[in-house]
């Protein structure tokens, strides 16, 4: 009973423990008029990761069937599918970066 | 002006010797008082847990009974060994050196901002561009070091009356892969912190750690492609029909 007590309260405190608060908050963008910046960025994240979820959705597919088709390869697939995943998310990333470019100025 | 605890105790330190070289440079710290940044102090902390744990191998080493350091070292060494093996072939060991070296220094940087009161240097596009250019000057100098001047020859395509075009796309392409690197790892790190921030806005209490818990496996995963990629530039490089 005791030791479980203190897993659940060692879990609480992780739990409570967000670290990048103590990092500093985001300037705030004033637009009069139309905010395009807001409307692009929002429309160039979607698009991007819209078809970045359908590129990797298919890495992920061969990935499985390769594995399903040849269990011994298991090992050296699960890592081109990782590294596979890896580059489209950066594609994706690459449009953040624009985005907060643009936002920030 | 925000600085983190250890950023604080090494400015406290050290104000005075860095103000002194950056002078001598001609440059001028925007605070004087405080002319370490944060992003600094984090990479010379991961520099000296570095140091200290390559020290605590190199001391215990043994054949016979191997202690843990030892173990954890061997394993990283085997993997690799194992894994430029693959791709670079059969004189990888010249650059496992600087390999595992990268490797633990950005798996460090970036597993450090989940520790409260440090941040992640790589979070900052300074550290990844820092890295990016290293990795891009070695694997271009172990090119010429391999293969002589012949090493131009890797830029000039497969035939000869293509090769003022080639040159300028190859040129552009290995200039890219600065670029890429320094991003790649950059945007990884920055999006985890930012996601992480926008899910504590919604909802303080639970939700943010499974988003902690991302970053911690992105870090692992963008640490990975770093040292492939590099793995694969130098393999690249130093290709040499035997």
């Amino acid at each position: 009973m005791n030791k479980k007590l203190f897993v659940l309260f060692a879990v609480m405190v992780v739990m409570m423990l967000a670290t990048p608060v103590f990092a500093q908050g985001e300037p705030a963008a004033a637009a009069a008029g139309t905010n395009w910046v807001a409307i692009a960025s929002g429309f160039s994240m979607a698009i991007a990761a819209g078809l970045a979820a359908l590129g990797q959705g298919k890495i992920a597919a061969s990935a499985c069937e390769g594995m399903a088709r040849n269990p011994a390869a298991r090992a050296g697939i699960q890592v081109a599918m990782i590294l596979g995943l890896a580059f489209v998310e950066s594609l994706v990333l690459f449009t953040l970066v624009v985005v907060f470019a643009k936002v920030v100025k | 002006m925000h600085q983190l605890p250890f950023t604080a105790l090494l400015n406290h330190l050290f104000a005075v010797p860095v103000n002194a070289l950056l002078a001598a440079l001609g440059l001028h710290a925007a605070h004087p008082q405080a002319p370490i940044p944060d992003h600094v102090a984090m990479e010379f902390l991961v520099f000296l847990v570095l140091v200290v744990f390559f020290v605590a191998v190199r001391a215990s080493l043994s054949v016979d009974k191997p202690s843990t350091v030892q173990h954890v070292m061997e394993s990283v060494y085997n993997m690799m060994d194992a894994q430029s093996e693959e791709i670079i072939g059969h004189h990888n060991k010249k650059f496992l050196a600087y390999i595992i070296n990268l490797g633990l220094f950005i798996l460090c940087c970036n597993l450090l901002g989940l520790i409260p009161f440090f941040e992640t240097p790589t979070g900052n596009p300074v550290v990844p561009l820092g890295c990016a250019v290293v990795t891009w000057i070695y694997y271009q100098a172990n090119g010429f070091r391999a293969n002589g001047i012949g090493y131009l020859k890797h830029f000039a395509g497969p035939v000869w009356w293509l090769a003022p075009l080639m040159f300028v796309i190859e040129i552009c392409s290995h200039l890219a892969r600065m670029l890429s690197l320094t991003v790649r790892l950059y945007a990884n790190m920055f999006a985890g912190d930012m996601v992480t921030l926008v899910m504590f806005s919604l909802l303080p209490v639970v939700w943010p750690v499974a988003f902690l818990g991302l970053h911690a496996f992105v870090a692992l995963i963008q640490t990975f492609v770093f040292v492939l990629l590099t793995m694969v530039y130098l393999g690249e490089a130093t290709a040499h029909e035997h």
